[in-house]
Protein backbone atom coordinates (compact mmCIF):
# COMPACT_ATOMS: atom_id res chain seq x y z
CA UNK A 1 0.00 0.00 0.00
CA UNK A 2 3.12 2.55 0.53
CA UNK A 3 3.75 3.75 -2.65
CA UNK A 4 7.23 5.39 -1.13
CA UNK A 5 10.54 3.62 -0.82
CA UNK A 6 12.58 4.76 2.47
CA UNK A 7 15.20 6.41 1.58
CA UNK A 8 18.68 4.84 2.25
CA UNK A 9 20.51 5.92 5.49
CA UNK A 10 24.29 5.32 4.11
CA UNK A 11 23.85 6.58 0.31
CA UNK A 12 22.84 10.22 -0.69
CA UNK A 13 21.29 9.07 -4.07
CA UNK A 14 19.15 6.25 -4.47
CA UNK A 15 18.55 3.80 -6.98
CA UNK A 16 16.04 5.06 -9.42
CA UNK A 17 13.38 3.08 -9.79
CA UNK A 18 11.21 3.65 -12.96
CA UNK A 19 8.99 0.77 -12.67
CA UNK A 20 5.23 1.23 -11.24
CA UNK A 21 5.02 -1.96 -9.84
CA UNK A 22 8.50 -2.04 -8.47
CA UNK A 23 9.63 -5.40 -6.92
CA UNK A 24 6.39 -6.31 -6.29
CA UNK A 25 5.58 -9.77 -7.70
CA UNK A 26 1.85 -11.40 -8.68
CA UNK A 27 1.44 -13.23 -5.73
CA UNK A 28 2.09 -10.37 -3.48
CA UNK A 29 -0.01 -7.85 -5.71
CA UNK A 30 -2.68 -10.15 -5.84
CA UNK A 31 -2.81 -10.72 -1.49
CA UNK A 32 -2.68 -7.07 -1.33
CA UNK A 33 -5.50 -6.15 -3.78
CA UNK A 34 -7.66 -8.80 -1.00
CA UNK A 35 -6.19 -6.77 1.74
CA UNK A 36 -7.25 -3.94 0.28
CA UNK A 37 -11.00 -5.15 -0.29
CA UNK A 38 -10.70 -6.36 3.46
CA UNK A 39 -9.84 -3.27 5.09
CA UNK A 40 -12.23 -0.87 3.10
CA UNK A 41 -15.34 -2.82 3.68
CA UNK A 42 -16.62 -0.55 5.04
CA UNK A 43 -15.70 2.21 2.09
CA UNK A 44 -17.20 -0.58 -0.35
CA UNK A 45 -20.77 -0.82 1.82
CA UNK A 46 -20.94 3.19 2.08
CA UNK A 47 -20.20 3.45 -1.72
CA UNK A 48 -23.14 0.54 -2.43
CA UNK A 49 -25.49 2.16 -0.59
CA UNK A 50 -24.41 5.63 -2.12
CA UNK A 51 -24.88 3.92 -5.36
CA UNK A 52 -28.45 2.46 -4.58
CA UNK A 53 -29.72 5.39 -3.07
CA UNK A 54 -29.07 7.39 -6.50
CA UNK A 55 -30.42 4.87 -8.89
CA UNK A 56 -33.61 4.63 -6.92
CA UNK A 57 -34.01 8.37 -6.07
CA UNK A 58 -33.82 9.95 -9.77
CA UNK A 59 -36.59 7.94 -11.08
CA UNK A 60 -40.49 8.93 -10.30
CA UNK A 61 -41.60 4.97 -9.52
CA UNK A 62 -38.73 4.58 -7.30
CA UNK A 63 -37.81 1.04 -6.51
CA UNK A 64 -40.83 -0.21 -8.67
CA UNK A 65 -38.75 0.56 -11.46
CA UNK A 66 -36.29 -1.79 -10.60
CA UNK A 67 -38.68 -4.91 -10.74
CA UNK A 68 -40.93 -3.46 -14.27
CA UNK A 69 -37.38 -3.24 -15.92
CA UNK A 70 -36.49 -6.78 -16.38
CA UNK A 71 -40.28 -7.54 -16.99
CA UNK A 72 -40.79 -4.98 -19.73
CA UNK A 73 -37.23 -6.22 -21.54
CA UNK A 74 -39.06 -9.34 -21.51
CA UNK A 75 -42.21 -8.23 -22.82
CA UNK A 76 -40.37 -6.55 -25.38
CA UNK A 77 -38.53 -9.95 -26.69
CA UNK A 78 -41.68 -12.19 -26.09
CA UNK A 79 -43.36 -9.87 -28.82
CA UNK A 80 -40.68 -9.82 -31.16
CA UNK A 81 -39.78 -13.40 -31.04
CA UNK A 82 -43.26 -14.67 -31.39
CA UNK A 83 -43.89 -12.58 -34.81
CA UNK A 84 -40.84 -13.65 -35.92
CA UNK A 85 -39.94 -17.22 -34.74
CA UNK A 86 -43.82 -18.50 -33.91
CA UNK A 87 -43.22 -21.85 -32.48
CA UNK A 88 -41.26 -21.05 -29.68
CA UNK A 89 -40.80 -23.47 -26.16
CA UNK A 90 -43.97 -23.38 -24.20
CA UNK A 91 -44.31 -20.97 -21.61
CA UNK A 92 -41.89 -18.75 -23.44
CA UNK A 93 -41.78 -15.71 -20.81
CA UNK A 94 -40.27 -17.45 -18.46
CA UNK A 95 -38.21 -19.59 -20.62
CA UNK A 96 -36.43 -15.79 -21.50
CA UNK A 97 -37.21 -14.39 -18.06
CA UNK A 98 -34.44 -17.09 -16.34
CA UNK A 99 -31.80 -15.43 -18.83
CA UNK A 100 -32.94 -11.84 -18.62
CA UNK A 101 -32.57 -11.50 -14.81
CA UNK A 102 -28.96 -12.47 -14.37
CA UNK A 103 -27.77 -10.79 -17.74
CA UNK A 104 -29.65 -7.27 -16.48
CA UNK A 105 -27.26 -7.60 -13.20
CA UNK A 106 -24.20 -8.50 -15.14
CA UNK A 107 -25.09 -5.53 -17.92
CA UNK A 108 -25.70 -3.19 -14.81
CA UNK A 109 -22.23 -4.45 -12.79
CA UNK A 110 -19.52 -4.08 -15.91
CA UNK A 111 -21.50 -1.09 -17.52
CA UNK A 112 -20.62 1.00 -13.97
CA UNK A 113 -17.38 -0.53 -13.12
CA UNK A 114 -16.31 0.88 -16.33
CA UNK A 115 -16.37 4.24 -15.39
CA UNK A 116 -16.07 3.59 -11.62
CA UNK A 117 -12.60 4.65 -11.71
CA UNK A 118 -12.44 7.74 -14.34
CA UNK A 119 -15.83 9.14 -12.75
CA UNK A 120 -13.77 9.54 -9.34
CA UNK A 121 -10.97 11.22 -10.83
CA UNK A 122 -10.76 14.60 -8.62
CA UNK A 123 -10.69 12.26 -5.95
CA UNK A 124 -7.88 9.80 -7.13
CA UNK A 125 -5.84 12.67 -7.72
CA UNK A 126 -6.01 13.85 -3.93
CA UNK A 127 -6.22 10.82 -1.83
CA UNK A 128 -4.09 8.14 -1.54
CA UNK A 129 -6.51 4.76 -1.26
CA UNK A 130 -6.97 2.01 -2.95
CA UNK A 131 -8.80 2.30 -5.98
CA UNK A 132 -10.06 -1.13 -6.67
CA UNK A 133 -12.61 -0.75 -3.88
CA UNK A 134 -14.09 1.40 -6.95
CA UNK A 135 -15.10 -1.59 -9.22
CA UNK A 136 -15.80 -3.52 -6.20
CA UNK A 137 -18.82 -1.17 -4.98
CA UNK A 138 -19.68 -1.48 -9.15
CA UNK A 139 -20.06 -5.65 -9.41
CA UNK A 140 -21.76 -5.35 -6.17
CA UNK A 141 -24.29 -2.84 -6.54
CA UNK A 142 -25.52 -4.44 -9.08
CA UNK A 143 -26.61 -7.22 -7.07
CA UNK A 144 -29.74 -4.56 -6.02
CA UNK A 145 -30.95 -5.00 -9.94
CA UNK A 146 -30.80 -8.97 -9.84
CA UNK A 147 -32.47 -8.76 -5.97
CA UNK A 148 -35.61 -6.65 -7.19
CA UNK A 149 -35.39 -9.12 -10.64
CA UNK A 150 -36.43 -11.78 -8.17
CA UNK A 151 -39.26 -9.82 -7.34
CA UNK A 152 -39.98 -9.77 -10.61
CA UNK A 153 -39.71 -13.48 -11.18
CA UNK A 154 -42.16 -14.15 -8.04
CA UNK A 155 -44.52 -12.31 -9.94
CA UNK A 156 -44.04 -13.89 -12.91
CA UNK A 157 -44.14 -17.61 -11.40
CA UNK A 158 -47.82 -17.01 -10.16
CA UNK A 159 -48.48 -16.73 -13.74
CA UNK A 160 -46.30 -20.07 -14.56
CA UNK A 161 -46.76 -21.76 -10.87
CA UNK A 162 -46.81 -25.93 -12.42
CA UNK A 163 -43.32 -24.88 -12.66
CA UNK A 164 -42.24 -23.80 -9.28
CA UNK A 165 -40.31 -26.04 -7.60
CA UNK A 166 -37.69 -26.74 -4.75
CA UNK A 167 -34.72 -26.23 -7.25
CA UNK A 168 -34.98 -22.80 -7.07
CA UNK A 169 -33.05 -22.76 -3.91
CA UNK A 170 -30.19 -22.91 -6.16
CA UNK A 171 -30.45 -19.56 -7.34
CA UNK A 172 -27.99 -18.22 -4.84
CA UNK A 173 -25.45 -20.79 -5.58
CA UNK A 174 -25.39 -20.02 -9.55
CA UNK A 175 -25.23 -16.09 -8.20
CA UNK A 176 -22.37 -16.72 -6.54
CA UNK A 177 -20.64 -17.95 -9.20
CA UNK A 178 -21.82 -15.32 -11.25
CA UNK A 179 -20.99 -12.68 -9.08
CA UNK A 180 -16.73 -14.30 -8.47
CA UNK A 181 -16.86 -14.03 -12.72
CA UNK A 182 -18.51 -10.37 -12.36
CA UNK A 183 -16.13 -9.08 -9.86
CA UNK A 184 -13.40 -10.31 -12.31
CA UNK A 185 -14.36 -9.14 -15.22
CA UNK A 186 -15.03 -5.68 -13.40
CA UNK A 187 -11.51 -5.19 -12.57
CA UNK A 188 -10.42 -5.61 -16.41
CA UNK A 189 -12.80 -3.32 -17.42
CA UNK A 190 -12.63 -0.62 -15.07
CA UNK A 191 -8.16 -0.67 -15.64
CA UNK A 192 -8.51 -0.97 -18.93
CA UNK A 193 -11.02 2.36 -19.88
CA UNK A 194 -8.10 4.07 -17.53
CA UNK A 195 -6.20 3.56 -20.24
CA UNK A 196 -8.44 3.66 -23.13
CA UNK A 197 -11.49 5.91 -22.72
CA UNK A 198 -13.81 4.77 -25.69
CA UNK A 199 -13.82 1.15 -23.84
CA UNK A 200 -17.20 2.91 -22.04
CA UNK A 201 -18.41 3.24 -25.56
CA UNK A 202 -17.15 -0.15 -27.21
CA UNK A 203 -18.26 -2.12 -23.88
CA UNK A 204 -22.20 -1.62 -24.76
CA UNK A 205 -21.68 -3.47 -27.73
CA UNK A 206 -19.44 -5.61 -26.61
CA UNK A 207 -22.16 -6.91 -24.08
CA UNK A 208 -25.20 -6.60 -26.79
CA UNK A 209 -23.26 -9.00 -28.98
CA UNK A 210 -22.16 -11.13 -26.21
CA UNK A 211 -26.18 -11.32 -25.21
CA UNK A 212 -27.03 -12.60 -28.33
CA UNK A 213 -24.56 -15.30 -28.56
CA UNK A 214 -25.32 -16.61 -25.16
CA UNK A 215 -28.00 -19.12 -25.25
CA UNK A 216 -30.79 -16.42 -23.90
CA UNK A 217 -33.62 -16.54 -25.94
CA UNK A 218 -33.04 -19.65 -27.04
CA UNK A 219 -31.57 -23.20 -25.78
CA UNK A 220 -28.26 -24.67 -26.27
CA UNK A 221 -30.21 -27.88 -27.23
CA UNK A 222 -32.48 -25.52 -30.04
CA UNK A 223 -28.39 -24.51 -31.03
CA UNK A 224 -27.33 -28.34 -32.00
CA UNK A 225 -30.54 -28.82 -34.16
CA UNK A 226 -29.34 -25.73 -36.20
CA UNK A 227 -27.63 -27.34 -39.52
CA UNK A 228 -24.81 -24.94 -39.43
CA UNK A 229 -23.66 -26.18 -35.92
CA UNK A 230 -24.39 -29.72 -36.70
CA UNK A 231 -21.30 -29.53 -39.62
CA UNK A 232 -19.09 -27.30 -37.70
CA UNK A 233 -18.73 -28.76 -33.99
CA UNK A 234 -16.23 -26.33 -33.23
CA UNK A 235 -18.76 -23.18 -33.05
CA UNK A 236 -20.37 -25.38 -30.74
CA UNK A 237 -17.02 -26.03 -28.72
CA UNK A 238 -16.51 -22.36 -28.59
CA UNK A 239 -20.45 -21.49 -27.38
CA UNK A 240 -18.94 -23.84 -24.32
CA UNK A 241 -16.30 -21.68 -23.46
CA UNK A 242 -18.77 -19.17 -23.21
CA UNK A 243 -19.38 -18.80 -19.09
CA UNK A 244 -23.11 -17.29 -19.51
CA UNK A 245 -23.66 -20.29 -21.51
CA UNK A 246 -22.98 -22.28 -18.09
CA UNK A 247 -24.88 -19.58 -16.13
CA UNK A 248 -27.81 -19.12 -18.36
CA UNK A 249 -28.48 -23.00 -18.77
CA UNK A 250 -27.90 -23.80 -15.08
CA UNK A 251 -30.76 -20.24 -14.13
CA UNK A 252 -33.56 -21.83 -16.73
CA UNK A 253 -33.17 -25.39 -15.49
CA UNK A 254 -33.86 -24.57 -12.32
CA UNK A 255 -36.35 -21.77 -12.81
CA UNK A 256 -37.86 -22.81 -15.88
CA UNK A 257 -37.22 -26.57 -16.59
CA UNK A 258 -36.76 -27.60 -19.56
CA UNK A 259 -39.09 -27.45 -22.94
CA UNK A 260 -40.51 -31.12 -22.38
CA UNK A 261 -40.23 -31.89 -18.45
CA UNK A 262 -40.08 -29.87 -14.96
CA UNK A 263 -37.45 -27.97 -13.39
CA UNK A 264 -33.86 -30.30 -12.07
CA UNK A 265 -30.41 -29.49 -10.44
CA UNK A 266 -27.79 -27.93 -12.67
CA UNK A 267 -25.10 -29.18 -13.69
CA UNK A 268 -23.04 -28.85 -10.85
CA UNK A 269 -19.70 -30.63 -12.70
CA UNK A 270 -20.10 -27.51 -15.36
CA UNK A 271 -20.75 -24.95 -12.50
CA UNK A 272 -17.80 -26.24 -10.09
CA UNK A 273 -15.48 -25.88 -14.00
CA UNK A 274 -16.92 -22.28 -14.20
CA UNK A 275 -15.94 -20.70 -10.72
CA UNK A 276 -12.54 -22.81 -10.64
CA UNK A 277 -12.02 -20.63 -14.22
CA UNK A 278 -13.56 -18.08 -12.23
CA UNK A 279 -11.44 -17.70 -9.48
CA UNK A 280 -7.89 -18.07 -11.50
CA UNK A 281 -9.86 -15.27 -13.90
CA UNK A 282 -10.29 -12.84 -10.47
CA UNK A 283 -6.45 -13.72 -9.52
CA UNK A 284 -5.25 -12.67 -13.02
CA UNK A 285 -7.32 -9.09 -13.12
CA UNK A 286 -6.61 -8.59 -9.62
CA UNK A 287 -3.33 -8.64 -10.65
CA UNK A 288 -3.45 -6.59 -13.67
CA UNK A 289 -5.38 -4.13 -11.72
CA UNK A 290 -2.89 -3.67 -9.14
CA UNK A 291 -0.16 -3.70 -11.48
CA UNK A 292 -2.21 -0.28 -13.32
CA UNK A 293 -3.28 1.55 -10.04
CA UNK A 294 -0.06 3.45 -9.73
CA UNK A 295 -0.01 4.79 -13.01
CA UNK A 296 -4.17 6.11 -12.36
CA UNK A 297 -3.31 9.17 -10.77
CA UNK A 298 -1.25 10.24 -13.59
CA UNK A 299 -3.04 9.47 -16.30
CA UNK A 300 -6.96 10.10 -15.36
CA UNK B 1 -5.13 9.16 3.66
CA UNK B 2 -3.00 8.09 6.83
CA UNK B 3 -0.14 6.11 6.09
CA UNK B 4 1.53 4.54 8.84
CA UNK B 5 5.06 3.55 8.19
CA UNK B 6 6.37 0.42 9.29
CA UNK B 7 8.81 1.29 11.53
CA UNK B 8 12.45 -0.46 10.59
CA UNK B 9 13.45 -2.31 13.02
CA UNK B 10 17.49 -1.38 12.80
CA UNK B 11 16.94 2.55 12.36
CA UNK B 12 15.66 4.63 14.78
CA UNK B 13 13.01 7.16 14.11
CA UNK B 14 14.01 9.89 11.77
CA UNK B 15 14.02 13.16 13.49
CA UNK B 16 12.60 15.15 9.43
CA UNK B 17 9.06 14.39 8.25
CA UNK B 18 9.54 14.80 5.09
CA UNK B 19 12.91 13.93 2.62
CA UNK B 20 13.42 13.31 -1.30
CA UNK B 21 16.44 12.72 -2.84
CA UNK B 22 17.03 13.64 -6.19
CA UNK B 23 13.47 13.29 -7.02
CA UNK B 24 11.93 12.98 -10.12
CA UNK B 25 8.38 12.42 -11.68
CA UNK B 26 7.38 12.22 -15.91
CA UNK B 27 4.48 11.76 -17.27
CA UNK B 28 4.15 9.47 -20.69
CA UNK B 29 2.38 11.65 -22.85
CA UNK B 30 1.67 8.90 -24.74
CA UNK B 31 -1.54 7.93 -22.05
CA UNK B 32 -2.18 11.79 -20.80
CA UNK B 33 -5.81 12.59 -20.97
CA UNK B 34 -8.61 10.61 -23.45
CA UNK B 35 -6.22 8.61 -25.10
CA UNK B 36 -8.37 6.76 -28.03
CA UNK B 37 -7.45 2.75 -28.62
CA UNK B 38 -7.20 4.01 -32.23
CA UNK B 39 -4.72 6.89 -31.36
CA UNK B 40 -2.65 4.31 -28.92
CA UNK B 41 -2.50 1.66 -32.74
CA UNK B 42 -1.11 4.54 -34.30
CA UNK B 43 1.33 4.96 -31.60
CA UNK B 44 2.05 1.80 -31.54
CA UNK B 45 2.35 1.49 -35.78
CA UNK B 46 4.34 4.94 -35.96
CA UNK B 47 6.61 6.51 -34.43
CA UNK B 48 6.72 3.82 -31.36
CA UNK B 49 9.10 6.91 -29.50
CA UNK B 50 7.94 7.28 -25.79
CA UNK B 51 7.58 10.96 -25.71
CA UNK B 52 8.07 12.10 -21.20
CA UNK B 53 7.41 14.98 -19.66
CA UNK B 54 9.25 16.12 -16.79
CA UNK B 55 7.13 17.33 -14.40
CA UNK B 56 9.66 17.16 -11.72
CA UNK B 57 13.12 16.44 -11.63
CA UNK B 58 16.00 16.94 -9.45
CA UNK B 59 14.42 17.80 -5.77
CA UNK B 60 15.94 17.54 -3.15
CA UNK B 61 14.31 18.47 0.08
CA UNK B 62 13.84 18.42 3.86
CA UNK B 63 10.52 18.92 6.06
CA UNK B 64 11.67 19.08 9.86
CA UNK B 65 8.85 18.35 12.42
CA UNK B 66 6.97 22.16 13.18
CA UNK B 67 8.08 23.47 10.06
CA UNK B 68 5.70 25.25 7.35
CA UNK B 69 6.76 24.77 4.21
CA UNK B 70 5.40 27.28 1.45
CA UNK B 71 5.61 25.85 -2.33
CA UNK B 72 5.38 28.66 -4.88
CA UNK B 73 5.62 29.36 -8.15
CA UNK B 74 3.89 29.67 -11.71
CA UNK B 75 1.20 27.32 -12.76
CA UNK B 76 2.07 24.36 -14.23
CA UNK B 77 5.73 24.22 -12.64
CA UNK B 78 5.08 21.09 -10.55
CA UNK B 79 3.91 22.39 -7.33
CA UNK B 80 0.85 19.83 -7.13
CA UNK B 81 2.66 17.03 -8.86
CA UNK B 82 5.30 17.95 -5.70
CA UNK B 83 2.47 17.20 -2.93
CA UNK B 84 0.72 14.01 -4.87
CA UNK B 85 4.17 12.41 -4.54
CA UNK B 86 4.36 13.36 -0.81
CA UNK B 87 0.84 12.43 -0.16
CA UNK B 88 1.40 9.14 -1.78
CA UNK B 89 -0.65 9.31 -4.90
CA UNK B 90 2.12 9.79 -7.52
CA UNK B 91 4.68 6.94 -6.95
CA UNK B 92 7.91 9.04 -8.14
CA UNK B 93 9.89 8.36 -11.53
CA UNK B 94 13.50 8.52 -10.17
CA UNK B 95 14.90 8.96 -6.65
CA UNK B 96 12.96 8.94 -3.55
CA UNK B 97 10.63 10.26 -0.66
CA UNK B 98 10.63 8.87 2.53
CA UNK B 99 7.48 10.56 4.42
CA UNK B 100 7.27 9.77 8.41
CA UNK B 101 4.49 10.25 10.07
CA UNK B 102 0.37 10.64 9.28
CA UNK B 103 -0.38 12.50 6.28
CA UNK B 104 -3.55 14.35 5.44
CA UNK B 105 -3.85 16.02 2.03
CA UNK B 106 -6.78 18.17 1.10
CA UNK B 107 -5.02 19.04 -2.23
CA UNK B 108 -8.03 21.04 -3.16
CA UNK B 109 -11.24 21.17 -1.16
CA UNK B 110 -14.18 18.09 -1.59
CA UNK B 111 -13.11 16.16 -4.35
CA UNK B 112 -14.73 13.15 -3.21
CA UNK B 113 -18.16 14.39 -2.35
CA UNK B 114 -21.04 12.70 -3.65
CA UNK B 115 -23.49 15.58 -4.52
CA UNK B 116 -26.68 13.94 -3.98
CA UNK B 117 -25.26 12.27 -0.77
CA UNK B 118 -26.29 14.20 2.87
CA UNK B 119 -23.19 16.49 4.24
CA UNK B 120 -23.39 14.11 7.30
CA UNK B 121 -23.47 10.96 4.92
CA UNK B 122 -20.71 12.86 2.94
CA UNK B 123 -18.38 13.36 6.43
CA UNK B 124 -18.41 9.30 6.52
CA UNK B 125 -18.07 8.45 3.38
CA UNK B 126 -14.85 10.86 3.30
CA UNK B 127 -13.49 9.45 5.97
CA UNK B 128 -13.97 5.78 5.07
CA UNK B 129 -11.89 7.17 2.10
CA UNK B 130 -9.53 8.81 4.25
CA UNK B 131 -9.01 5.34 6.00
CA UNK B 132 -10.28 5.83 9.14
CA UNK B 133 -11.84 3.50 11.37
CA UNK B 134 -15.84 3.93 11.38
CA UNK B 135 -16.10 5.00 14.79
CA UNK B 136 -13.21 7.23 14.85
CA UNK B 137 -15.04 9.12 12.34
CA UNK B 138 -18.59 8.80 14.09
CA UNK B 139 -16.50 10.24 17.04
CA UNK B 140 -15.56 13.34 15.13
CA UNK B 141 -18.82 13.97 13.66
CA UNK B 142 -20.20 16.15 15.88
CA UNK B 143 -16.76 18.32 16.07
CA UNK B 144 -16.77 18.76 11.97
CA UNK B 145 -20.18 19.62 11.60
CA UNK B 146 -19.73 22.48 14.17
CA UNK B 147 -16.79 23.46 13.15
CA UNK B 148 -17.47 23.90 9.03
CA UNK B 149 -20.57 26.33 10.76
CA UNK B 150 -22.94 24.34 8.27
CA UNK B 151 -26.49 24.30 10.73
CA UNK B 152 -29.43 22.30 9.32
CA UNK B 153 -27.53 21.68 6.11
CA UNK B 154 -25.73 19.23 7.02
CA UNK B 155 -28.93 16.55 6.88
CA UNK B 156 -28.95 18.28 3.05
CA UNK B 157 -27.79 17.01 -0.01
CA UNK B 158 -24.89 18.71 -1.15
CA UNK B 159 -25.98 19.64 -3.94
CA UNK B 160 -27.44 21.90 -2.36
CA UNK B 161 -24.76 23.90 -1.15
CA UNK B 162 -22.82 26.66 -1.98
CA UNK B 163 -18.76 26.57 -2.97
CA UNK B 164 -18.17 27.98 0.51
CA UNK B 165 -20.21 25.04 2.49
CA UNK B 166 -18.40 22.21 0.52
CA UNK B 167 -14.90 23.88 1.23
CA UNK B 168 -15.84 24.24 4.97
CA UNK B 169 -16.63 21.04 5.01
CA UNK B 170 -13.76 19.41 2.73
CA UNK B 171 -11.26 21.80 5.45
CA UNK B 172 -13.16 20.32 8.53
CA UNK B 173 -12.57 16.67 7.57
CA UNK B 174 -9.50 17.02 6.36
CA UNK B 175 -7.68 18.81 9.90
CA UNK B 176 -10.23 16.98 11.96
CA UNK B 177 -8.05 13.93 11.81
CA UNK B 178 -5.12 15.33 13.16
CA UNK B 179 -2.31 14.51 11.20
CA UNK B 180 0.92 14.42 11.67
CA UNK B 181 1.75 16.00 8.33
CA UNK B 182 -0.62 18.51 6.60
CA UNK B 183 -0.51 18.91 2.50
CA UNK B 184 -2.46 22.14 1.39
CA UNK B 185 -3.29 22.64 -2.08
CA UNK B 186 -4.85 26.58 -2.47
CA UNK B 187 -6.86 26.15 0.21
CA UNK B 188 -6.49 29.12 2.33
CA UNK B 189 -8.40 31.12 -0.58
CA UNK B 190 -11.58 29.09 -0.18
CA UNK B 191 -14.55 30.17 2.02
CA UNK B 192 -15.70 33.68 3.08
CA UNK B 193 -13.23 36.19 5.21
CA UNK B 194 -14.59 34.71 8.04
CA UNK B 195 -14.04 31.08 7.62
CA UNK B 196 -10.57 31.97 6.02
CA UNK B 197 -9.30 33.33 9.22
CA UNK B 198 -10.54 29.96 10.84
CA UNK B 199 -8.92 28.27 8.59
CA UNK B 200 -5.71 30.49 8.79
CA UNK B 201 -5.98 29.48 12.40
CA UNK B 202 -6.01 26.00 12.59
CA UNK B 203 -3.39 25.41 10.16
CA UNK B 204 -0.73 27.37 12.55
CA UNK B 205 -2.65 25.54 15.70
CA UNK B 206 -1.35 22.21 13.41
CA UNK B 207 2.34 23.60 12.72
CA UNK B 208 2.37 24.91 16.55
CA UNK B 209 1.41 21.17 17.30
CA UNK B 210 5.19 20.62 15.86
CA UNK B 211 3.78 19.35 12.76
CA UNK B 212 4.70 19.50 9.26
CA UNK B 213 2.64 21.67 6.71
CA UNK B 214 3.86 21.70 3.04
CA UNK B 215 1.30 24.36 1.27
CA UNK B 216 0.88 25.68 -2.45
CA UNK B 217 -0.09 28.84 -2.47
CA UNK B 218 -0.32 32.18 -4.62
CA UNK B 219 -1.06 34.36 -1.40
CA UNK B 220 1.95 35.76 -1.07
CA UNK B 221 1.08 37.78 2.48
CA UNK B 222 0.39 34.31 3.81
CA UNK B 223 3.97 32.60 2.92
CA UNK B 224 5.86 35.73 4.19
CA UNK B 225 3.76 35.54 7.60
CA UNK B 226 3.46 32.13 8.12
CA UNK B 227 5.72 29.98 6.43
CA UNK B 228 9.35 29.96 8.07
CA UNK B 229 10.59 28.30 4.65
CA UNK B 230 9.77 28.61 0.79
CA UNK B 231 10.25 26.84 -2.29
CA UNK B 232 10.28 28.51 -5.53
CA UNK B 233 9.39 25.92 -8.24
CA UNK B 234 9.73 26.89 -12.32
CA UNK B 235 9.55 24.30 -14.76
CA UNK B 236 9.82 21.34 -12.57
CA UNK B 237 12.91 22.22 -10.64
CA UNK B 238 13.49 23.72 -7.73
CA UNK B 239 14.91 27.63 -8.64
CA UNK B 240 15.45 28.46 -4.88
CA UNK B 241 14.80 27.76 -1.42
CA UNK B 242 15.36 29.64 1.53
CA UNK B 243 13.70 32.56 3.62
CA UNK B 244 9.89 33.44 2.52
CA UNK B 245 10.47 36.49 1.86
CA UNK B 246 13.48 36.27 -0.07
CA UNK B 247 12.07 33.73 -1.92
CA UNK B 248 8.84 35.71 -2.91
CA UNK B 249 10.68 38.86 -3.48
CA UNK B 250 12.41 36.38 -6.48
CA UNK B 251 9.28 34.77 -7.67
CA UNK B 252 7.94 38.32 -7.76
CA UNK B 253 10.50 39.54 -9.77
CA UNK B 254 10.36 36.48 -12.15
CA UNK B 255 6.60 36.47 -12.62
CA UNK B 256 7.42 40.20 -13.93
CA UNK B 257 9.98 38.80 -16.46
CA UNK B 258 7.75 36.45 -17.72
CA UNK B 259 5.14 39.22 -18.13
CA UNK B 260 7.64 41.32 -19.85
CA UNK B 261 8.41 38.57 -22.43
CA UNK B 262 5.38 36.98 -23.15
CA UNK B 263 3.98 40.51 -24.45
CA UNK B 264 7.18 40.47 -25.93
CA UNK B 265 7.43 37.46 -27.76
CA UNK B 266 3.48 36.58 -28.26
CA UNK B 267 3.85 35.54 -31.64
CA UNK B 268 6.92 32.85 -31.56
CA UNK B 269 5.58 29.78 -31.24
CA UNK B 270 8.27 27.45 -29.88
CA UNK B 271 7.87 23.52 -28.73
CA UNK B 272 8.28 23.29 -25.33
CA UNK B 273 11.98 22.30 -24.19
CA UNK B 274 10.33 20.06 -21.87
CA UNK B 275 8.41 17.83 -24.33
CA UNK B 276 12.02 15.50 -25.43
CA UNK B 277 12.42 12.06 -26.22
CA UNK B 278 13.99 9.90 -23.65
CA UNK B 279 16.99 8.38 -24.89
Amino acid sequence: MIPFRAMSATSEVPAAFRNAAGDRGPVRLVREGIGDIRSRRRLVRYLVQADIRKRGADTLLGNIWWVLDPLLQMVVYVAFLSIVVRNGPPDYPLFIFAAILPWKWFTASVTDATTSIVRQDALIKQIQFPKIVLPVAAATAGIVSFAFGTVALGILMVFFSDRISWYLVFIPVIAAVQYVFTLAFSFLVAAGNVFFRDLSNVIGHVLRLWWFLSPGLYSLAALDQVHFIQANPWVRTLVNLNPFAILFEAYRIVIYGTPTGPPSAPDMAALTGLLVASIGFLALTTYIFKRLEPNFAKII
Amino acid sequence: MLIRRRQRPSEAKPDYAIATADLGVYYDLRFTKKTTIRSSFAEMIGRGRSRHFWALRHVNLMVQRGESLAVIGPNGAGKSTLLQVLAGIIRPSEGAVDVNGHVSGLLSLGAGFDKELTGRENILLGGAFLGLEDSTTRELLPSIIEYAELGDFIDAPLRTYSAGMRARLGFSIATAIDPDILLLDEVLATGDANFRAKSKARVIEIVAAAKAVVLVTHDMAWVTEYCNRALLIEHGAVVMEGEPAEVVEMHQAHTEEARARTAEAAKAAGVDPRIAPIR
